[in-house]
């Protein structure tokens, strides 16, 4: 009886495991590896070396667009230190709302999607469940950070940039 | 005195009941679960159902893309294919980009219908977006 109980337990936990699919800090970064607007390949492991800020957005997340003058201005402070780089994932659908978006918020940092709304494979990927959604990761590829916003990512990435 | 203070209670719970209702243009029954509708795409009995995707991308099976309907062109969009539609027919209206109470599209979208005289149309009641309401739970989606 106790060996079924924990075959049961066992059975559950894997499930349950393989059903949740959430990162934590610690953990290396899924790989991304997607199309610029250029139709250029950028791959995350093309930013090894810095610590990135992986921002999912889309053009029709209010919230989204909401942040981009934040970003803006983090980038705008720490992006000539040649150790730090945004990597803007889109969760777009389609391209041309897309590339309108990237120019009229002056977004000059790296973007990338695969164009496919919440089908997403990176979204997927990172567990992506609502946006704006964020994932911090270090020099050498590690997760230091989840979804943070405001001053709380602003404070957070100062301290990461100016402690070294 | 008790009995004022009690009517006074009931009178609030009223006025808030009916404000709550009164602030969106749909009411609770022409909300469509996801369930719903996913069934009846599964079963195939969507042949007098009209889906129309007033998002960003239309990701459930069968829908039409309209676009999304914050955007001027695409509400004309919504207003222009549904000229000679019958006021009658099974509409179901969704976004999902997000939550409702952020939803730029849902608002102005089943308005329009409304204003167009539509009896028969309802919203897919998408409580979060449709990652999670939608693919996550294996509904079918376009290929």
């Amino acid at each position: 009886m106790k060996q079924l109980l924990l075959f049961v337990l066992l059975v559950t936990a894997l499930h349950s495991n393989a059903q949740n699919k959430t990162l934590a800090v610690g953990d290396q970064a899924p790989a991304i590896s997607l199309l610029q607007p250029s139709g250029k390949t950028l791959q995350l492991s093309d930013l090894h070396g810095k610590i990135v800020l992986i921002d999912f957005w889309a053009s029709w997340c209010l919230p989204c667009v909401k942040e981009q003058p934040l970003l803006k201005a983090i980038y705008k402070k720490h992006a000539n230190s040649g150790r730090f780089e945004i990597l803007g994932v889109s969760l777009d659908s389609k391209k041309e709302n897309w590339e309108k978006s990237i120019q009229r918020l002056g977004i000059t940092w790296p973007q990338v999607s695969d164009l496919k709304f919440w089908n997403s494979v990176p979204a997927r990927d990172y567990g992506v469940e609502e946006l704006p959604f964020n994932v911090v990761v270090n020099e050498e590829g590690k997760i230091i950070a989840i979804n943070l916003h405001d001053k709380a990512l602003e404070q957070f990435l100062d301290q990461q940039l100016t402690n070294k | 005195m008790k009995h004022l203070f009690l009517w006074m209670c009931l009178l609030l719970v009223v006025q808030q009941t009916v404000f709550s209702q009164a602030k969106e243009p749909w009411t609770n029954s022409q909300l469509m679960a996801t369930k719903t509708l996913a069934d009846k795409i599964t079963s195939n009995q969507t042949k007098d159902l009209l889906v129309l995707n007033v998002g960003p991308d239309a990701l459930i099976k069968g829908s039409i893309d309209i676009g999304a309907a914050h955007d001027a062109g695409s509400l004309q969009k919504l207003k222009d294919y549904l000229k000679n539609v019958k006021k009658d027919k099974a509409i179901v209206i969704y976004c999902g980009c997000c939550p409702f109470d952020r939803c730029p599209n849902v608002r102005p979208a089943f308005q329009t219908l409304m204003d167009m005289g539509f009896k028969n149309a309802k919203l897919l009641d998408v409580p979060k977006n449709l990652k999670v309401d939608w693919i996550d739970k294996q509904y079918p989606t376009v290929q």
